[in-house]
């Protein structure tokens, strides 16, 4: 089982300044959807913004079954 | 494994849009294989797949080519573009129809 706090951490210290939402689907601690806004997927596509969250979450990979994420530069303030 | 990744290499450039998914197009042993192969059916594009299931040591080495951890994985002309939250949120945004049209007539 992973908790959804793990989750949360382990995004957060890998890209410091993200806001990230995690929710348990099933409540099993196996099925997760993600959410995270983070100035570090600045001027990068979508691959690369998952790559990041997935490469942070490397270690909890293998006892997590399904994880759906969903990633966006935080919006920019208006001038 | 290198074998592997070169027939992974000729796999993706056989078809327009590749898929390696859980199960089968009419047979997805996953949601998310299901959903991807949903929202292809919808642009109504062909697509050649591969069940990763039958293949375990192509499920690793997909998995190792792309850096990405999880299946489905889409590849439009030879590129990867995502697995299925991508692809979904590509077609809702319309994105992705005109992408695999351009890769198709290349």
């Amino acid at each position: 089982m992973v908790s959804t706090a793990e989750i949360q951490r382990c995004v957060e210290a890998a890209l410091p300044g993200a806001r990230v939402q995690v929710a348990d689907t099933t409540g099993g601690g196996d099925h997760f959807e993600v959410q995270v806004s983070a100035d570090a997927f600045k001027g990068k596509g979508l691959v690369e913004q998952h790559q990041l969250v997935y490469g942070a979450l490397a270690s909890l990979m293998p006892r997590i079954h399904a994880l759906s994420l969903r990633t966006q530069v935080p919006e920019e303030k208006v001038k | 494994m290198s074998d592997v990744i070169e027939e992974i290499e000729r796999e993706i450039h056989s078809s327009p849009v590749f898929i390696y998914m859980k199960g089968t197009p009419s047979f997805p042993m996953c949601g998310f294989s299901a959903a991807t192969v949903e929202v292809l059916r919808e642009i109504g594009v062909p697509f050649k797949s591969v069940d990763v299931l039958a293949e375990p040591e192509k499920r690793d080495a997909i998995k190792v080519y792309t850096k990405w951890p999880t299946i489905p994985q889409v590849f439009v002309g030879g590129k990867f573009i995502g697995g299925c939250d991508i692809v979904r949120e590509m077609h809702a945004k319309g994105e992705l129809a005109p992408l695999i049209k351009a890769a198709a007539k290349s």
